[in-house]
């Protein structure tokens, strides 16, 4: 509720881009409902010794705690939130002609903006460096599954050395943080910043130097009313390009050299950002909780009793990789 | 296991995309192009990694109330399958077009 405050609060105190500072209050309100109840939360789990774990005892979970089948009802309503994101996306990816395929069925007129749907994958997978962030953070996201299942492993395991449990619990969250914060710092280069690659001649392998130039500085933006990419140019390099690629330019030819497609992709550019940007949202919120855990679990405050709260954990991380699993191939390959 | 499995999805599923896969596509024949072989390994990598996470990671397998936490997580695909299906079905081009309420140009107020 807290969290609904704050945010509708906020979206109205800068709606339509004018600022109305008479909303401050009912945003402070909302910051001050979820920091009240994340302290009510706090001094629940610090004190949680495992001794009580309510179990629920109507149908259909007889016998299930409580606190799991409240992370599954959670878990349910983040799937729809996601499927109504995944639903535009086909709505909208059926419904906007693709720009590559008007570009070359030759259906724009130089200097005049026409509207498609550029998918991020048309610069994000156009060549192995541009994915390669894409690519760890998925890596990043199963192995951080497994170091919190090892968390959890550890810190239920019966006979352990207690000093022992508390340094491989503490390091496998510890890990899973920074596997999170990864993620979010790769995001974060893809986004907006880009990287350099050098030189590398190993021999069987040449690289030459180049910069990888982030989306936002491709012009693949959400508000992209006027996108031009490099490949929708009349030019020599660009139609043997796509001849080579099995294309048929036949639609190109009447254009001069040097006419370029100008493009309004806002629909398709909102739709990733909203998308990867909302599974980043999650990413980061599970940051805060791993950044609370794994002080806990530094101070060797997890037992075989309580451990119960990393498997809660678990499953909203688990979650997230999830549905990164989905975001992935639609949103970064396809 | 498991962990070693997704790995390895994660590795065909990169590489379907990196490498060139219109030789094999050719060769399926019929109206295979490099897009639609793409897609299909894209897919079919896809649910058994979902599958793997679901069962072995989040315990929705083997557990004592695997079965119903199961069937909780599938209640909501029962509103996904609504969804889609309005995607598909609610207008005889609802695939292929858009109303004009919702194309670019018309929400910008």
């Amino acid at each position: 509720m807290g969290v609904a405050i704050f945010l509708y609060f906020l979206a109205e105190a800068w709606s339509y881009g004018t600022y109305h500072p008479g909303y401050i209050p009912a945003i402070l309100l909302g910051l001050a409902i979820v920091g009240f109840s994340i302290f009510i939360w706090w001094r629940q789990d610090i004190s949680f010794d495992g001794s009580y774990e309510p179990l629920a005892t109507g149908a259909p979970f007889r016998k299930v705690q409580i606190r799991k089948v409240a992370m599954w009802v959670f878990l349910m309503s983040e799937m729809m939130v996601f499927t109504s994101l995944f639903s535009t996306y086909m709505r909208y990816r059926q419904g906007i002609k693709n720009c590559e395929t008007l570009f070359l069925e030759g259906e724009w007129i130089d200097g005049t903006v026409v509207t498609c749907f550029e998918p991020a994958s048309h610069l994000i997978a156009s060549s192995f460096w541009h994915i390669a962030p894409g690519a760890i953070n998925t890596f990043a996201l199963i192995i951080s599954s497994f170091t919190i299942v090892q968390a959890l492993r550890y810190a239920k395991m019966p006979n352990l050395d207690e000093e022992v449990r508390r340094k491989k619990v503490y390091r496998y969250l510890g890990s899973t943080w920074c596997l999170a914060v990864l993620f979010l710092t790769l995001k974060m280069i893809e986004w907006f910043i880009g990287f350099y690659v050098p030189e590398i001649d190993l021999g069987f392998i040449h690289i030459h130097e180049h910069d990888i130039v982030s989306l936002v500085n491709e012009g693949y933006t959400i508000n992209a009313d006027h996108y031009q990419h490099h490949n929708y140019v009349i030019d020599d390099h660009t139609l043997h390009a796509y001849e080579l690629a099995g294309h048929d330019i036949s639609n190109l030819e009447h254009y001069s050299n040097g006419a370029h497609m100008t493009a309004n992709i806002r629909v398709s550019a909102s739709l990733f950002y909203v998308t990867t940007g909302t599974h980043g949202a999650h990413v980061a919120g599970g940051i805060i909780g791993l950044s609370y855990m794994t002080y806990k679990a530094w101070k060797g405050l997890y037992t075989p009793q309580n451990a119960v709260s990393i498997e809660y954990f678990g499953l909203y991380w688990h979650f997230v990789d999830l549905v990164w699993v989905l975001v992935f191939p639609f949103f970064y390959l396809y | 296991m498991n962990f070693f499995g997704l790995m390895f999805l994660t590795l065909i599923e990169v590489a379907a995309v990196g490498l060139n896969l219109q030789p094999t596509a050719e060769s399926l024949g019929g109206d295979w192009d490099e897009k639609k072989l793409t897609w299909t390994i894209l897919w079919a990598i896809g649910i058994p990694k979902f599958i793997m996470i679901a069962a072995i990671f989040m315990h929705l397998y083997g557990d004592k109330d695997s079965k119903i936490l199961t069937l909780t997580a599938l209640f909501p695909a029962f509103f996904i399958i609504i969804m889609v299906l309005f995607v598909g079905l609610t207008h005889p081009d609802a695939v292929t077009g858009l109303p004009a309420w919702c194309r670019p140009g018309t929400y910008n107020i």
